[in-house]
């Protein structure tokens, strides 16, 4: 507390440099007003009285403006006392010594009180500084608590810290490849003018301040300061006082130390913070490249091994087999390369979404069209099945990727083949609603259960991974990504009477462009 | 047998399994084959060995096959199959522009590979007009000179630009017509980034000639790419 009280002191001193001559002024002017008012009763009031009068108004002096006007004041009741009221009257000597005495007592009693009285203003200011500092540092964690990223955490650092010690800071930390480099987006208004990264780096090694005001190079225009966390040197704080005294006065040190300290701690938090998340992302990184392997392992090779065994028995066997089991065998290596060729598309497709290389082509299309060439595309697969498409009249073009939409559509439609039992119908709705134009693709087989309903659009994930439906688990992470792509939404559902149902929503985005009438009219 | 009177192709593929495959399976099919793995060297016979048609891989390891294309059409009107890996629409929508006439992504089938070959084959041989009179497809009557459509016996109205639109394709029977390619002879050179125009329009047409129009059976979409009316119903 003591070195915050003399430090409070010198800030006092400063600010208060005009006040003085103010309080000077009360020093002289209450005494000579007590004496004015004493004057006309001089017959009534016995010396000892008149002198309780003075000592009263040296108390509130001392009270009212501290220790020096009072001394002041009592130097001032002497001299009136003396001329005005002990007798010889009108003249500086005092003849009786009782009036001597009582006038010693009382200035003695009054300096005494003035220290007094002094001390006590003094306690209550460094109470009120104490209290501000109290605040500050709380409101300094309290934003440092809320914040989640190293930026946020150096943002409210510097801000702080301006407010605090009239500094404008900038924070110094070490980038990958271990140089330090200052960080640019400073959000104060005044950014450090100058700092010199060497310094910086000087510091950052030694783990001691450095700069203007300490005693290794001094002639740098600001102080920096280690950043020092529980795992070593994390950075450095450079300051550009604009008082040094603010800062630097061996009573400002542990403040700013806290500061810095409070800034570190949120910095160590916000990065450990970061560790983890990435170390999370990590293992989910891994745990999708595992499942992305076994699935790969498993859809793959056993077609791959059909075909292999197949190639093989023809090369070896050709003589030995008729007609109709070669045929056969080239049937099989025809139809496993397809389905390799199948999942092979699927997996670079999703890769290629992943990676964020698919630009999307948009045009204004009519919904009629990429269903139409997603039908066209499945046309072999679908010939035994009936397919009814219900679409609202007059849709409005929508601006899509009609690549990417067929891929979407071909996707949907192929799992709804896939999964529901031959000969029952596939139903396809197509209409606009508030969310944009929506397209149902539904069938009638087993639908999803309702807690897998938002898992089907995982990566790799099938609702019975042992079916005997070949597939990867990958159609429907290509549709979400693609839909998402277009800002739209994707929902799997169950539909009433039984059956899955895909509905996707596109926005609509922006008219469509007006098309010229024409002018003449029907040819015949 | 007289080798001389087969129909010469010109194979330009740098993958050797690959063009060992399309070769073996071509002269399966009574096809002369000349095939290449530069693009250089296949240019070269392109204009001393007067093939009668080129099937042109587009990623080749010396010239880009937008360039080969591109120069060949300066003399000649080689009928050109280009082949091309998935996702590649654009590079496709562009090689028919510069002049390629039909393509194909891999992997394909080699069945049509053998139709698109002979389709374009019969197209060389076709009167130098190069048109039909008449063009039937299914229940699809055009009388192209007497601007008459049929579906079903029953004559339908075509306004002057559906017609046209429906010309262009006509004339290109069987083999893909880019959207731009479209734009250009239908509306004019000032309306090639209107694509809408054409969905409109292609609509209507569908919406007029096809029983279902959301299963078309004439006009056919290749997404990203253009449209290509069926020559042959589909089996």
């Amino acid at each position: 507390m003591k070195f915050i009280g003399s430090a409070t002191k010198n800030l006092l001193s400063q600010q208060s440099a005009g006040l003085s001559c103010q309080h000077g002024f009360w020093g002289i002017a209450i005494p000579l007003l007590l004496t004015a008012i004493d004057w006309p009763f001089r017959g009534l009031l016995t010396a000892s009285n008149i002198l309780m009068f003075y000592l009263l108004g040296v108390f509130f002096v001392a009270i009212r403006f501290g220790l020096w006007p009072s001394i002041l004041a009592s130097l001032t009741n002497a001299a009136a006392f003396a001329y005005f009221f002990a007798p010889p009257i009108f003249s500086l000597a005092i003849s009786e010594s009782e009036n001597l005495t009582g006038l010693a007592v009382t200035m003695l009693i009054g300096t005494l009180t003035s220290k007094l009285a002094e001390n006590v203003r003094h306690q209550a200011r460094v109470a009120e500084e104490g209290e501000r500092r109290a605040s500050a540092l709380y409101r300094l964690s309290k934003e440092l608590a809320e914040a989640h990223l190293e930026q946020e955490v150096i943002g409210i650092g510097t801000r702080h810290l301006h407010a605090e010690f009239g500094s404008r800071n900038t924070f110094i930390f070490p980038d990958r490849n271990g140089q330090l480099c200052r960080q640019d987006d400073q959000p104060l208004a005044l950014p450090l003018q100058s700092n010199n990264l060497e310094t910086a780096y000087w510091v950052f090694s030694h783990g001691q301040m450095a700069g203007y005001g300490t005693d290794t190079l001094s002639n740098e225009p600001a102080i920096y300061v280690p950043l020092i966390s529980t795992s070593g040197t994390m950075g450095v704080l450079a300051l550009e006082p604009s008082d040094l005294r603010r800062l630097l006065l061996p009573e400002q040190r542990p403040f700013l130390d806290t500061y810095i300290n409070q800034i570190v701690h949120a910095l160590e938090r916000v990065k450990s913070a970061e560790q983890a998340k990435q170390a999370t992302l990590k293992i989910q990184s891994e745990t999708l490249r595992n499942s992305l392997l076994s699935s790969i392992s498993h859809d793959l090779r056993n077609p791959l091994a059909t075909i292999v065994g197949a190639a093989c028995t023809l090369d070896m066997d050709e003589d030995r087999l008729d007609k109709d089991r070669r045929r056969k065998l080239v049937t099989v290596i025809n139809e496993e390369a397809q389905r390799m060729s199948e999942l092979t598309i699927k997996i670079l497709d999703m890769a290629r979404l992943e990676a964020g290389e698919v630009m999307l082509n948009q045009q204004w299309y009519a919904p009629e069209e990429f269903i139409g060439s997603a039908l066209r595309r499945l046309d072999k697969k679908l010939e035994s099945r009936q397919v009814n498409i219900l679409m609202a009249d007059n849709l409005a073009l929508v601006l899509v990727d009609a690549v990417l939409l067929q891929q979407v559509l071909v996707n949907l439609l192929d799992n709804a083949d896939k999964y529901s039992p031959a000969g029952l119908p596939i139903d396809i709705f197509v209409e606009a609603t508030p969310l944009g134009l929506s397209i149902a693709v539904a069938d009638r087989g087993p639908g999803i259960p309702v807690d897998l309903q938002q898992k089907v659009f995982d990566k790799f994930f099938r609702v019975n991974a042992e079916s005997a439906q070949s597939g990867i688990g990958l159609g429907l992470s290509i549709c979400r990504a693609i839909v998402e792509a277009h800002d739209g939404d994707i929902q799997a559902t169950n539909r009433c009477g039984g059956g899955a149902l895909f509905q996707l929503y596109l926005p609509i985005l922006g008219c469509p462009p007006s098309v010229a009438p024409e002018d003449s009219g029907l040819i015949v | 047998m007289k080798p001389t009177s087969l129909p010469l192709l010109l194979l330009i593929e740098d993958d050797p399994q690959f063009q060992m495959l399309l070769s073996t399976t071509l002269e399966n099919h009574d096809y002369q084959v000349i095939a290449f793995a530069v693009g250089r060297e296949g240019l070269l016979a392109a204009r001393t060995r007067q093939p009668s048609l080129l099937i042109l891989d587009l990623g080749l390891p010396d010239i880009d096959g937008q360039d080969i294309i591109r120069h060949l059409r300066q003399w000649s009107d080689l009928p050109i199959i280009v082949l091309s890996s998935r996702n590649q629409e654009s590079e496709i929508t562009l090689a028919l522009d510069n002049g390629a006439d039909d393509y194909l992504t891999k992997p394909f089938s080699t069945a049509i590979l053998m139709s698109r070959i002979k389709a374009l084959l019969r197209r060389v041989t076709k009167a130098p007009s190069g048109v039909n009179e008449l063009f039937q497809v299914g229940a699809l009557k055009i009388e192209l000179t007497k601007r008459r459509v049929i579906v079903s016996g029953q004559d339908v109205g075509l306004t002057p630009i559906e017609f046209k639109l429906l010309s262009v394709l006509v004339r290109h029977a069987g083999f893909v017509v880019t959207h731009r390619q479209l734009l250009e002879k239908v509306w004019g050179a000032a309306y090639v980034e209107h694509s809408h125009y054409l969905r409109i329009y292609m609509g209507q047409l569908r919406h007029k000639l096809e029983a279902d129009p959301t299963r078309p059976r004439y006009l056919l979409t290749e997404a990203g790419v253009g449209y290509r009316l069926c020559e042959e119903e589909p089996i």
